[in-house]
């Protein structure tokens, strides 16, 4: 008897359990399935009353997004050159840096470390206001170069803290062999530390990558019509008058299809710099 | 051996260090300077040292105090609900013996989408009167026609969601990580002395993934008070003012009416108020720590 009561209220438990599991789900990937849904609409489908989910799905707003007047295409290449770049600079400077920190011996390196850290505390807000009139007195406004810079910002301490902590869960002894070995240090770097925190370089290079393409604040007000990167020009097709709402969702998804399946192919990775992050205090993610 | 290894120490790290002395401390050195600075773009020919000025100027602006009192209801509400949404989902989660992964999986999908692209998808698909889905839905169900962005309650409520629903999948991945690294012995003995489910969690859980919820609420924290693209994407900081959070406020002052004076006056107080949380929920930890 106690366990046939027993066995029905865990069975109740587990329904309820996967319940609220199937709706949590839903509520996470529905705006992204609609959007899809909406995608292949006609602009007129999509304002039918009451929506319809049963109608006849055209790819028009994706070639209109790719090829039409509208095209998102050369901001697809915009934001592809700012992210690539950005990461490459970052991985270049943040690395050795963050060997520093994690590994050699330096005079006022906690409170350079602080320092390093404090710099990703700052809004963007309160950086695109100066770099609007310094870029703007200097002619970077609306450049590849001026762009980057300004993307660094956000970039490079992040890096180097996510670096600093691969770079500390490797075991001393491996470096002191290598050193044992008269290997010098910058032997013992290249040789010794970098095959072992490759892991730690992917994340660090996804994480940039992402927050580099769907950087919007920078983009929209240091841009302009030759950097337009692609999360402005969704604005495309946003008018006074009227929003294609159609081949709006098309664009997005396109402009977002990288970075969805980035996530989904490196997500055991994203989970595990967002957790080293969260323990040494990154991320903008 | 040792003045050795710190040259190279120091050829290492300063490139780093000079790029971002470049470019984030002197943009903010400038910043600084642009606060007790007349620059108006509209009227350049009113441009010049203003002392004080600004600052004077923010204390008295209603405008001012109404953006900082939305941005504490804003950061406070969003990181709330992400903490309680991400942590009851985690343990939640941790029940499920098989299929984990697609949780995980979903899960990131919000997390890696622009923000802006987040705040259209809302203010179009989602929630725009009539032929937004989720609108109709509501009105299917008899709940009435509610004006989601455009009405001031409405859409601070609105924005507060949109946040919520993107960045709660962030506590929940963290959370969910931090569950999984416990020791099931703990549990074991604490269910043969009879604990109940509250029990396990408020004496055994909560202390246990303690730091990590800090770490949360640090970080969640930080990004709720950086926020702009979404809101901007959704609302504008509208209608009128209602979900003009500081920073909405300080780049509306700065490029919309071009007063880059007193723009740099109100981004110098939002600086201020994030490193002060910062500093404040730092020091939190630290202390729980010890």
């Amino acid at each position: 008897m106690a366990t046939a009561r027993h066995r029905s209220s865990a069975l109740r438990r587990n329904i309820l359990l996967f319940a609220t599991a199937i709706l949590v789900l839903v509520v996470w990937a529905f705006p992204i399935i609609w959007a899809v849904i909406v995608s292949l609409k006609s602009e007129k489908e999509v304002l039918a009353y009451p929506p319809r989910v049963i109608f006849e799905p055209t790819f028009q707003n994706y070639l209109d997004a790719i090829f039409g007047g509208l095209s998102i295409a050369p901001s697809l290449v915009t934001s592809l050159i700012i992210a690539t770049a950005t990461t490459v600079l970052t991985i270049i400077i943040a690395v050795p840096a963050a060997y520093t920190f994690a590994r050699l011996d330096l005079r006022g390196k906690k409170w350079l470390g602080f320092y390093t850290l404090a710099t990703q505390m700052v809004p963007p807000v309160g950086l695109v206001i100066p770099y609007f009139l310094i870029l703007n007195k200097i002619g970077w406004l609306d450049s590849y170069q001026g762009m980057i810079t300004v993307y660094l910002t956000f970039s490079l301490p992040f890096a180097i803290w996510l670096m600093v902590s691969y770079m500390e869960d490797i075991p001393r002894e491996m470096e002191e062999a290598a050193l044992l070995d008269r290997a010098n240090r910058f032997e013992t770097l290249w040789y010794v530390i970098l095959p072992q925190v490759r892991g730690g370089i992917a994340v660090t290079v996804i994480f940039i990558f992402l927050n580099a393409w769907n950087e919007f604040l920078f983009a929209v007000q240091l841009g302009g019509n030759t950097v337009r990167p692609v999360t402005v020009a969704m604005y495309n097709f946003i008018s006074v008058e009227q929003t294609l709402w159609a081949k709006l969702s098309a664009a997005a998804l396109v402009a977002m299809l990288p970075t969805i399946i980035i996530g989904i192919v490196a997500q055991k990775w994203i989970v595990k710099g967002l957790t080293v992050g969260a323990i040494k205090g990154g991320g903008r993610l | 051996m040792f003045s050795k290894e710190r040259n190279f120490a120091l050829l290492l790290v300063s490139p780093g260090l000079l790029v971002l002395l470049i470019t984030t401390t002197f943009p903010l050195v400038y910043l600084v300077w642009s606060s007790f600075q007349t620059i108006n773009l509209g009227m350049p020919f009113l441009n010049g040292f203003a002392g004080l000025e600004n600052y004077r100027q923010m204390l008295g602006d209603a405008d001012f105090w109404f953006s900082l009192k939305l941005t504490g209801i804003y950061t406070f509400s969003t990181v709330f609900l992400q903490l309680v949404f991400g942590l009851g989902l985690a343990l939640l989660v941790t029940q499920i013996p098989s299929g984990q992964w697609v949780f995980r999986i979903v899960a990131i999908l919000p997390i890696v989408l622009a923000p802006v692209v987040v705040g259209l998808f809302w203010r179009t698909i989602m929630l725009a009167p009539e032929f937004g889905i989720l609108d109709f839905v509501v009105r299917a169900l008899g709940f009435g026609a509610v004006n989601w962005l455009g009405a001031p309650i409405p859409a601070l409520v609105s924005v507060i969601v949109i946040h919520t629903w993107q960045w709660t999948p962030f506590a929940f991945l963290v959370l969910l990580a931090s569950l999984a690294a416990l020791p099931p012995d703990v549990y074991e003995a604490a269910k043969i002395d009879r604990a109940n489910a509250f029990q396990r969690f408020f004496y055994i859980t909560l202390p246990l993934i303690r730091t990590a919820v800090v770490i949360v609420i640090i970080m969640r924290s930080m990004i709720a008070l950086s926020a702009f693209a979404a809101i901007f994407a959704a609302t504008r900081g509208g209608p009128g003012t209602a979900t003009e959070i500081l920073n909405l406020y300080a780049y509306k002052t700065s490029f919309i009416e071009l007063n880059f004076g007193y723009g740099s006056a109100l981004a110098v107080a939002l600086l201020v108020i994030t490193l002060f949380v910062s500093g404040v929920l730092f020091h939190m930890r630290n202390a729980r720590r010890g």
